[in-house]
């Protein structure tokens, strides 16, 4: 499954509100549990704090990868979030983090969820491309730029 | 005359596009007297690079690989079922490495005559053109590809097979 068919307009927040790592996450929970893709909203957040709390998400350049296999969901799940003014992540390279992926996928579906996050991986490494989408406005201008790239 | 396909490889990946590619190829194996192999490529590479951007940790990469060994051998077995219901002998192999790579060198190695994909995802940006395993598969492998689609009817051949 491409990444490209994940993302959809109601799983894209802009501006996130959240000034703290757990804020953060906790909002593009809810983005998704809105969305009707968590069937349990709580275990979803303690699953991904629970892989926080072995080693941040947050890479470079202001982008983070919050990412957890869970029971929450019942397919491969993404939120993206975008917070402007950026966060403290504890990433890699201290700056604020600012473009974020949430990717949450069942315990029975470890290949689709690693080729999406390789696919992340991917992505990340073209700046020209997480700054066009830092500077995005609306989730729509989102979805339109990964149906370009 | 010589027969055109004599070895056919189905390449799995778990999705339900590639079990209905393996029905597909169990009819073919049965219709045309074919020998059928079975692959499954577990992603190391996507793994690697996954460690290497500091996304996974090093517990993560282990985790991943052990579920992606255990898929393997999951959805292996039930090919090998799904043959054995129709009698079908198949050839079974789990290897590790990059998907596309993988699956052309098994091609050269057993030359095979036929690959047998499952439906590729609507490549939606260039991004996917570059980057899906299959569609590079598709792309790279020396013999002739067939793709499987319309699962409902490759599963009407398949139960109507004896």
């Amino acid at each position: 499954m491409a990444l490209i068919d994940l993302i959809e307009e109601r799983v894209i927040k802009i501006p996130l509100k959240g000034q703290t790592k757990t804020e953060v996450i906790r909002e593009l929970v809810d983005v998704l549990a809105s969305a009707g893709k968590i069937v349990d909203p709580p275990g979803a957040l303690a699953a991904v704090m629970e892989r926080e709390s072995k080693g941040s998400t947050g890479l470079e350049e202001g982008i983070a990868v919050p990412h957890a296999k869970t029971e929450a969901v019942k397919t491969l799940t993404i939120a993206i979030g975008i917070s402007p003014q950026g966060i403290d992540f504890d990433a890699l390279d201290r700056k604020p983090s600012q473009l974020f992926f949430l990717m949450l996928a069942p315990p029975d579906q470890s290949g689709p969820h690693i080729e999406a996050l390789a696919e992340i991986a991917r992505m990340t490494r073209s700046k020209a491309f997480c700054r066009t989408l830092i500077n995005s406005q609306t989730p729509r201008e989102v979805v339109e730029l990964f149906q370009d790239d | 005359m010589m027969t055109p396909i004599r070895k056919i490889l189905v390449y799995i990946d778990g999705t339900e596009q590639s079990i209905a590619a393996a029905q597909y190829s169990i009819v073919l194996a049965k219709s045309l007297k074919a020998e059928l192999f079975a692959l499954y490529v577990v992603n190391t590479r996507a793994l690697n690079e996954l460690v290497k951007s500091r996304i996974f940790i090093e517990s993560e990469q282990e985790e991943y690989s052990r579920d992606l060994q255990e898929d393997a051998v999951r959805y292996l077995n039930h090919v090998k079922e799904l043959a054995h219901k129709k009698g079908v002998p198949v050839v079974t192999e789990n290897i590790s490495g990059a998907v596309h790579l993988e699956i052309k060198n098994k091609v050269n190695e057993l030359s095979i005559d036929l690959l047998v994909l499952g439906e590729i995802s609507q490549i939606r940006s260039r991004r996917d053109e570059l980057y899906n395993e299959t569609e590079r598969a598709m792309r790279s492998v020396p013999c002739s590809v067939l793709i499987a689609k319309d699962e409902e009817k490759i599963w009407s051949l398949y139960e109507a097979l004896e």
